[in-house]
């Protein structure tokens, strides 16, 4: 039995096991056996995903499993990263949730028993070879995920809010994948992927474009793409934090491999505008995702937004590499989708820790708002230098995580200029410098963002009493943000260990033989003249700390030195309203970005009742709200609205109105039939 | 723009010519500063009067800074405290921490007859006493409110030009 074979099995059985395992231990252990069970669930999971990535593939056919379709797996090389990704964050996120959920109240069965089971449909999606077993799939796991998210409704109406916007537009999600699935199987032999991957060769550029355009919707719904956005900065930071986690590290990614899967895979590559439409979606949302993060004083929607980003930045990859691919440069596409999916396990690993410490933060404090934290570095010093790795990470600088894919990725986009003459060349030339200049401005913004995020909730002084009595977590949540922290540094300093695999899975989507991407310490491109090495440049950047540290100390010796008081304006002890807040940092920023952002503030005075000239209370408030959301989203909701409103005048609550009713209804439909017959 | 620079052109030269230099012999400190003194101003607790002549001082008319002089935005930044009026209760404190946020070699310059002998305010309940009580003054200048000629003289006994 092969590896994959054992890991795929063993995850269905430890996740199915897990759950009827909640359901009958008492409620003192069943925090620890479900997450015991979810962290064998993710390992198996990791060892079916490297099994497959490492050559080996996998199919199962049961057809009697499920009525009409029946059930397909194959799990290749493609699949398997994806299937990695998520059993890894399972793990983290399942040692983390055996204290987390005992501490939040949430050691009740439903969530206990939901949690493995979601891990499961999550790992199953990537794996399945059929389009009757993805959708069931898909729909399983987005079942599963809302339900954890209306885990806490009890506790707080915002939950239940978030939920209904979930639930609404992850339906809409499934519901255009699957219209654009069963058009597609409409010209096929029969739904499984190996006959539409024969179909999408003799498909019509028309009926392609209609498959792309609207699975892509679905897709993007699922991985947070503007203008399909509006739930995950509302359902991510609601839900438990070891689901947000999960969901914001793990279930954006189906989104993107169903985007790879359908647009490379099944219809073989398609035409130039796909792309560019895909390229131009991710670029807008990484700096709008980006932006909106910046302005956010919610680290739990900090977070959230800067999935919207890094989602961005993963379509701007997969974007570039579909120009490449169609304008002949496989080489350069295999390069460019590297750069995608090594950012998809980039983002699941830094976005893991972040969502992991600011759980612990909400455990510590119960406080989430930047506005209100602030000085945690003495109650919790794990839990900040877990932040802190997991913040440098995110921001795209030399050490971190993300540095690496996003150095990959602007090295595609530059070496992206097409010769002059070839195909799609103009499209190309403006698109290129476009989606640089896109990618250094979202990096950019990322550092600001997380310095501010890491800044103002964790250094300085407390800024409120619940984030001055802020203790430490347990030590399971220590492990489980250690295992996120340890995949981040890896990641950070020896790329090289997974590059190569990943340069093999892209070779493969993309049907070129050689892996875009090789080297032991230093990456090296396939047909780009580009290294990196991220260990020599961070023990580089090390000694040139350490050299001007010390320079610093020699030099400081020689002169004569006085302890002084910190200058406050002679004015006494600074308090900690004095201090920079989340919304003050972020001040300049909207300032500068005034019209992208469009900030609502408006200022009450209200005056002395005996004079104009008397001041009683100035009152200010100010919102940053989510434009498109505002632009999009409301005049659809007001429309619905007035429809509901008019339709009710049919419901008068006169019983004859409603025989009526159905008797015309009756008479128009035997009428048709008679006429149509 | 253009107007900007035709009015500089039209105006000319407003500074007064400079009087004979004041300077007898200057005190250890301020020699060893060189010439070049940057000042913070406090307002320990005054009317307002001297500070219109401070402002005057270092205007184009007298401009102080032509002998070295330049006012600075924080006492870190500072070799000499420049202040006025009587120190009030409120005010001895910060006055004090103010003078020791300066970095030595440091002088203080006492302006107005508020900052000498709290003129007209003494005895009030509110005043802690002169600026010497407070902290040491090396350059009083006289004056209710000092004329800036008088304000001019007293920062070159400090620059020495």
């Amino acid at each position: 039995m092969s590896l994959v074979a054992v890991g795929l099995g063993g995850a269905l059985a430890a996740g199915v096991l897990t759950a009827l395992a909640a359901v009958v231990v008492p409620r003192r252990v069943r925090s620890a056996v479900a997450g015991t069970g979810t962290v064998v669930t993710g390992g198996a999971g990791v060892m079916a995903g490297v099994g497959a990535m490492t050559g080996s593939s996998l199919s199962v056919a049961l057809p009697g499993l499920l009525p009409l379709s029946g059930v397909s797996l194959t799990l290749d090389a493609l699949g398997g990263l994806f299937v990695a990704v998520t059993g890894g964050v399972a793990v983290a996120a399942g040692v983390y949730g055996i204290s987390y959920t005992r501490s939040h109240g949430l050691d009740a069965r439903g969530v206990q028993v939901v949690f493995p089971l979601f891990v499961v449909a999550m790992l199953l999606v990537p794996a399945a070879a059929s389009v009757g077993t993805f959708l069931v799939c898909w729909e399983l796991m987005a079942l599963f995920s809302l339900l954890l998210v209306v885990a806490e409704h009890r506790h707080r109406p915002e939950v239940a809010q978030a939920g209904r916007w979930y639930a609404v537009m992850t339906h809409l999600g499934f519901v255009a994948v699957l219209i654009g699935l069963l058009v597609f199987v409409a010209h096929a032999a029969d739904d499984s992927f190996p006959a539409l991957r024969e179909a999408g060769r003799h498909l019509s550029p028309g009926a392609a474009g209609l498959v792309f355009v609207v699975t892509l919707a679905g897709f993007a719904s699922k991985a947070g793409i503007l203008p399909l956005h509006a739930w995950l900065p509302r359902a991510h930071p609601e839900a438990p934090s070891h689901v947000s986690a999960l969901m914001s590290a793990a279930m954006v990614n189906p989104g993107v491999y169903g985007l790879v899967r359908v647009g490379f895979d099944l219809l073989g590559g398609g035409t130039l505008w796909w792309w560019l439409l895909v390229l131009a979606l991710g670029a807008v949302s990484a700096v709008y995702g980006i932006l909106q993060a910046a302005m956010s004083t919610d680290l739990k929607r900090l977070l959230g937004q800067s999935t919207t980003e890094n989602m961005g930045l993963v379509l701007v990859g997969v974007g570039a590499a579909g120009v490449f691919a169609t304008s002949g440069n496989r080489v350069l596409a295999g390069v460019a989708l590297a750069a995608a999916l090594l950012h998809v396990i980039n983002h699941a690993a830094f976005k893991t820790l972040l969502f992991l410490a600011a759980g612990s933060v909400l455990h510590g404090t119960g406080a989430r708002d930047l506005d209100a934290l602030g000085g945690l570095r003495a109650g919790m010093p794990q839990t900040t230098a877990a932040f802190g790795l997991g913040a440098l990470a995110a921001s795209a600088l030399p050490p971190g995580t993300a540095f690496v894919s996003e150095w990959l990725l602007l090295q595609a986009l530059i070496h992206g200029l097409p010769a002059p003459g070839a195909t799609g060349g103009t499209a190309a030339a403006i698109a290129m410098p476009l989606a640089v200049a896109a990618v250094a401005l979202t990096a950019g913004l990322a550092v600001a963002t997380f310095v501010k995020a890491f800044g103002v909730g964790f250094l300085a002084k407390p800024r409120s009493a619940a984030a001055g009595n802020a203790h430490e977590s347990p030590p399971a949540m220590l492990v489980g943000m250690g295992l996120a922290g340890v995949a981040c540094v890896v990641l950070a300093l020896l790329p090289t260990l997974v590059l190569p695999a990943v340069g093999t899975v892209s070779g493969v989507a993309l049907g070129v033989g050689d892996p875009a991407v090789s080297g032991a310490v230093t990456v090296r491109l396939a047909g780009v003249a580009g290294a990196l090495s991220p260990l020599m440049l961070t023990l580089a950047l090390l000694a040139a700390v350490v050299l001007v540290v010390g320079a610093v100390r020699v030099v400081a010796a020689r002169r004569a030195r006085r302890a002084a008081r910190l200058w406050d304006c002679g004015g006494g002890p600074m308090s900690a309203r004095m201090e920079y807040t989340a919304t003050s940092f972020a001040e300049p920023l909207q300032r500068v970005f005034d019209d992208v952002v469009r900030p609502e503030q408006d200022v009450d005075v209200t005056h002395h009742e005996e004079s104009r000239y008397l001041v009683q209370a100035v009152e200010y408030r100010r919102k940053v709200p989510d434009r498109v959301e505002r632009r999009l989203y409301e005049p659809v909701l007001a429309a619905v609205a007035a429809w509901g409103r008019a339709g009710r005048r049919l419901a008068t609550g006169s019983v004859h109105r409603y025989l009526g009713y159905g008797f015309y209804t009756l008479c128009a439909v035997l009428i048709l039939v008679a006429v149509t017959r | 723009m253009l107007g900007l620079l035709r009015k500089i052109r039209r105006t000319g030269r407003v500074a007064e010519p400079a009087p004979p230099s004041p300077v007898v012999d200057r005190s250890a400190v301020a020699a060893e500063l060189g010439g070049s003194v940057q000042i913070r101003h406090v307002d320990a607790g005054s009317c307002n009067g001297c500070e219109v002549e401070i402002g005057s001082a270092f205007g184009p008319v007298y401009d102080a800074e032509r002998y070295g002089a330049r006012l600075v935005a924080s006492p870190r930044h500072a070799d000499a405290l420049v202040v006025t009026g009587p120190v009030t209760r409120n005010m001895a404190e910060p006055l004090r921490r103010t003078y020791e946020a300066v970095p030595g070699p440091k002088l203080v310059v006492a302006v107005g007859d508020c900052a000498r002998n709290c003129g007209v305010f003494a005895g009030a309940y509110g005043v802690a006493g002169a600026v010497r009580d407070v902290v040491p003054v090396d350059v009083e200048i006289a004056g209710c409110p000092p004329r800036p000629e008088a304000i001019v003289e007293g920062l070159r006994k400090l620059t020495g030009r």
